[in-house]
């Protein structure tokens, strides 16, 4: 049986020695495979996300193929790590639509880094599922970009409805990234609509440590509800530094910190913070409680929001390329048209025309005596 | 506001602490350390390793950590900084870039990328000032510092081995007459400053309570900017350096909130080298040697290469599939950004490490320039390319007159304030979310998206570099730029005006940075802030410096090497960027003086 890839390494292999060839050396993939791209951080300074992603990723892989494979054939992942970083996702993008084992691409993990990338796939027609991209104009890059993170619009109507019922003036901090700075804007529009008053919106750098000065400014401003969008490391910061300066209100926060090192790194700093979450291990749902059981048993660690949508990732993609009759095109017409997708966060669920995915329920935690529990409003 | 200050004051003692090491390499050595950041951070994940998985007490952990840094420092000066004693100093910089690299993997690979509580010892009891809850740890901290500071201090200038350490770095020849053993001396001299940067890790990881390798960044940063605030080399420099930023930062982000942070700090910084610069007279800026030391030798250029890299270059479109062509592109918009530096590194003997700036301001210019005045990108990249050099001028002038490194860390300050600016100036450049989804240029009524399009495009846009860069070497002003960079003294005796040649050699540098710029956002048909770090920055550097100093083949052998490299270990997985950091730290060491030098 010919290796589908191996003319092409040669090609390159033959034509300069200047630059890095032969990407799947070592691989050992027959026709028979059904191979998949990953493209993430899995080294750098995200590289923990992309640790939660290979952990995530490799137990859907093996589930799969303890139950026989995709239809009879192996499925194997081609990590590829970016660093999330553009100079490196725009390479790996071009390794991926070159070879033709690969029908569809997951990843990368932040917007910049996929949305660089982005020309390269919609060109050649591979799917790019930037499965956490929560950046609107990424799935608006072109018509093989797909995304299962919530719009950041949508999200703050969420988060506006359930701040609302704490308190009525708000007070916002935001990381500075693509993703804070959008989803704090559709934030502020989305309380104003409800009648809130945001007294104070502020911003700060992602690796930012010292948060006393603009807590300082939000406690100047007398809040009842301070709203964070932040993951969960600079969450639990925050929400230890908000304690330093007196700064007292309910405290709003997003999924980003539904991950158990919220609470560990936070401490009792974080009690009472509550957060809609589109995840939530103990879920009482069978899928997700399996899940939950399989994962923790594996890496002695529970899962998050991030760990739930790469599991979710694999298996919507191995969906996508069984219904799209295992080509590349297929597999983009499954997603767009597919009614009933399969996953574990949103059941059966269907892509909007913007090829984002519209969440309907809404479910929040809330941090009690360390650990998450549901909340069902103040 | 005094509320402000206070938490100011304690944050600035963390940043102090980070830029002890970092001035104690500067004074000692004469050398950027750029080791000292991910030096840090091994210092804080050991800390939290000790304390939170061996349960040792905090005050034994710490004794431990600063052994175990001193211990990695000494390794470290022996097998990757010695063997270059006789190499160029630039070369030990490069040195101190590829193992931060290394050990900034290796923290990584051992504790993971997770981020971990490092908790501290005392009491939780927190003292209420003004509105402000501090522990006791906090509170002590500046002290700590300065207790550090001065004990160092007192090292240096009191015991004989600290006077031999001085006497060492000042004149090698000298003491090694005077029967010191100048190579242990700077084998202590590094093993302090990492035992410094180990110590300082575990406690400002303390105070935040929460350390990740990745503090590396941040951190280092902050103390770099501290150390340069204080005026490089000096200890009690670099406390009240960290104590003014740290105060500097909290007003700043006080006023115009969070996101300033790197404005503020490298403004501040900025600003320092510019009263630094009105003070320093021209004749001392000429006195002062340039950043290069003695001049290495120069190899005479391989014109068989030459013609080998211009064959490939030809060759790889032709005969490459579109992997190769895109890793290609790339090779040549770095080895384009490289060429900016190559005119001013090579040719005035200014080194830049701002360049990722006029970068940055290239690719923002062509991207609004097209999306927001409808223009094409034949029209947009020229233009933008100018209006890189005039910004670039603009930046330098002020700090021109600087020498050697002082300038180099003001070229430092400047990138990263322009980067600052992109992510703060919404208005303009719309914030963080960057500009997306441009239109691809077209030539002929064909757009330019192929893999192989973009190869040629790029390429395209290194030849004009190249021929640019090469006739204004060969002209009169490139003669002018290298009577400055052989010999500042004798140049200025001459007539010739040192601050305003560099600039200009800045002016254009800038341009063609522009120009990179310009093509990179035609190929991703997208820039955001995330594109332009500072590692960027050191990336040109260090593939000028690889390349051989003002050598335009070396700027396209370094950019194939360096970019080609991480692709190349791609089967290492893991170990991909570690073997990076070590195959740059062997190229340095077996071809200190790069690969092609030029006269």
């Amino acid at each position: 049986m010919r290796n589908p890839s191996r003319s092409h390494v040669l090609r390159m292999l033959g034509g300069a020695a200047l630059a890095g060839c032969a990407p799947h050396a070592g691989g050992s993939a027959g026709t028979d495979t059904i191979r998949f791209g990953v493209s993430g951080p899995f080294s750098g300074d995200d590289a923990n996300y992309g640790r939660v992603w290979r952990n995530a990723m490799d137990l859907a892989v093996s589930e799969i193929t303890r139950a026989g494979g995709v239809r009879g054939r192996p499925l194997e992942l081609v990590y590829e790590d970016t660093q999330a970083d553009p100079r490196q996702s725009v390479v790996i993008a071009q390794q991926f639509v070159d070879d033709p084992s690969i029908l569809i691409e997951l990843g990368d993990f932040s917007s910049a880094a996929s949305m660089a990338a982005s020309p390269v796939y919609e060109r050649a027609g591979l799917v790019q599922f930037g499965f956490t991209n929560s950046d609107p104009a990424f799935t608006l890059g072109g018509d093989y970009m797909f995304s299962t993170a919530t719009s950041v619009r949508q999200d703050a109507a969420i988060i506006a409805r359930g701040a609302a019922r704490l308190g009525r003036r708000h007070a916002v901090l935001f990381q500075d990234t693509v993703w804070g700075k959008s989803a704090s804007t559709a934030y502020v529009e989305a309380a104003r609509s409800l009648g809130v008053e945001v007294v104070s919106a502020q911003s700060y750098l992602a690796e930012t440590k010292d948060f006393h000065a603009i807590l300082g400014n939000a406690r100047a401003a007398r809040p009842d509800v301070a709203v964070y969008y932040a993951y969960y490391t600079d969450g639990a910061l925050l929400m230890r530094q908000s304690r330093d300066v007196g700064l007292d209100a309910h405290v709003v926060t997003t999924g980003a910190c539904y991950n158990q090192q919220f609470v560990t790194l936070g401490g009792d700093a974080v009690e009472g913070a509550v957060l809609p979450v589109e995840f939530f291990a103990g879920d009482p749902r069978p899928a997700i409680r399996t899940f939950v059981q399989t994962y923790e048993a594996r890496y002695h660690e529970q899962p998050d929001l991030f760990a739930a949508f790469a599991y979710d990732a694999v298996n919507i993609a191995v969906w996508a390329a069984t219904r799209g009759g295992f080509t590349r095109s297929g597999a983009r017409d499954a997603l767009a048209r597919g009614t009933h997708i399969p996953s574990i966060v949103d059941g059966p669920f269907r892509f909007g025309s913007d090829r984002r995915i519209e969440r309907t329920t809404e479910r929040w935690v809330v941090v009690k005596n360390g650990r998450f529990a549901l909340w069902n409003g103040a | 506001m005094g509320e402000t200050i206070l938490s100011g004051l304690i944050t600035g003692s963390t940043l102090a602490l980070a830029a002890l090491g970092i001035s104690l390499i500067f004074g000692v050595a004469d050398i950027a350390n750029f080791a000292q950041g991910p030096m840090l951070a091994f210092g804080a994940m050991l800390g939290w390793w000790l304390t939170a998985v061996l349960h040792l007490p905090y005050a034994l952990a710490l004794a431990c950590v600063a052994v175990a840094t001193a211990l990695l420092g000494i390794a470290i000066e022996r097998i990757a900084l010695r063997p270059l004693a006789n190499a160029p100093r630039l070369a030990v910089l490069l040195a101190t870039v590829a193992v931060g690299i290394v050990l900034d993997r290796a923290t990584q690979l051992i504790f993971s990328p997770e981020t971990r509580v490092l908790d501290d010892p005392f009491p939780r009891a927190t003292l209420a000032i003004g509105g402000l809850h501090v522990s006791a740890f906090d509170t002590a901290i500046p002290a700590i510092a300065a207790a550090i500071a001065l004990l160092s201090a007192w090292f240096l200038t009191n015991t004989s081995t600290g006077r031999a350490i001085r006497a060492s770095a000042q004149d090698p020849d000298a003491a090694r007459q005077m029967g010191i053993d100048v190579g242990t001396m700077q084998s202590i001299a590094f093993a302090l400053a990492a035992s410094l940067a180990g110590i300082a890790g575990m406690l400002a990881g303390t105070y935040y309570r929460n350390v990740e390798p990745s503090i590396a960044t941040s951190l280092g940063m902050g103390g770099f900017a501290a150390a340069a605030l204080g005026g490089l080399g000096s200890l009690g420099g670099a406390v009240v350096g960290g104590l003014a930023l740290g105060v500097l930062q909290n007003v700043g982000a006080t006023l115009f909130g969070g996101a300033a942070l790197q404005v503020v700090t490298f403004a501040t910084v900025l600003g320092a080298f510019w009263l630094r610069s009105r003070r320093a007279s021209s004749d001392r800026a000429a006195n002062e040697s340039t950043f290069f030391g003695l001049p290495a030798l120069p190899a005479p250029p391989r014109r068989s290469l030459a013609i080998v890299l211009v064959l490939a270059a030809v060759g790889v479109p032709l005969f490459c599939g579109p992997y190769v062509l895109r890793v290609g592109s790339e090779i040549a918009i770095y080895a384009t950004l490289a060429l900016s530096l190559t005119l001013v590194a090579g040719t005035c003997g200014t080194i830049s490490l701002g360049q990722v700036g006029f970068f940055a301001i290239g690719a923002y210019a062509s991207a609004l320039l097209e999306k927001d005045l409808g223009w094409t990108f034949w029209c947009a990249a020229p233009a933008a390319s100018a209006i890189s050099g005039v910004l670039a001028a603009i930046a330098i002038s002020p700090v021109a007159r600087l020498g050697g490194q002082e300038l180099a860390i003001a070229t430092f300050a400047i990138g990263a304030t322009i980067v600052a600016l992109i992510l703060n100036l919404d208005s303009l450049t719309n914030g963080p979310l960057g500009i997306s989804n441009l239109a691809p240029p077209s030539a002929f009524g064909h757009a330019i998206v192929s893999a192989r399009d973009d190869f040629l495009l790029a390429a395209s846009a290194f030849a004009i570099g190249l021929l640019f860069v090469r006739r204004l070497q060969s002209s009169p002003l490139g003669l002018t730029w290298r009577a400055i960079r052989d010999d500042p003294v004798a140049a200025a005796a001459s007539g010739i005006a040192p601050a305003a040649y560099k600039t200009l050699a800045f002016a254009l540098g800038g341009g063609v940075a522009g120009l990179a710029g310009s093509v990179l956002a035609s190929q991703y048909l997208y820039v955001s802030p995330d594109m332009f770090d500072t590692d960027i920055s050191v990336l040109a550097f260090t593939i000028v410096v690889l390349g051989g100093m003002g050598s335009v083949w070396g700027a396209l052998l370094g950019a194939a090497v360096l970019v080609g490299i991480p692709e190349l270990f791609r089967p290492l997985h893991d170990y991909r960027i570690l073997a990076y950091g070590v195959a740059l730290l062997l190229l340095v060491r077996f071809r200190p003086q790069g690969f092609f030098a030029y006269r």
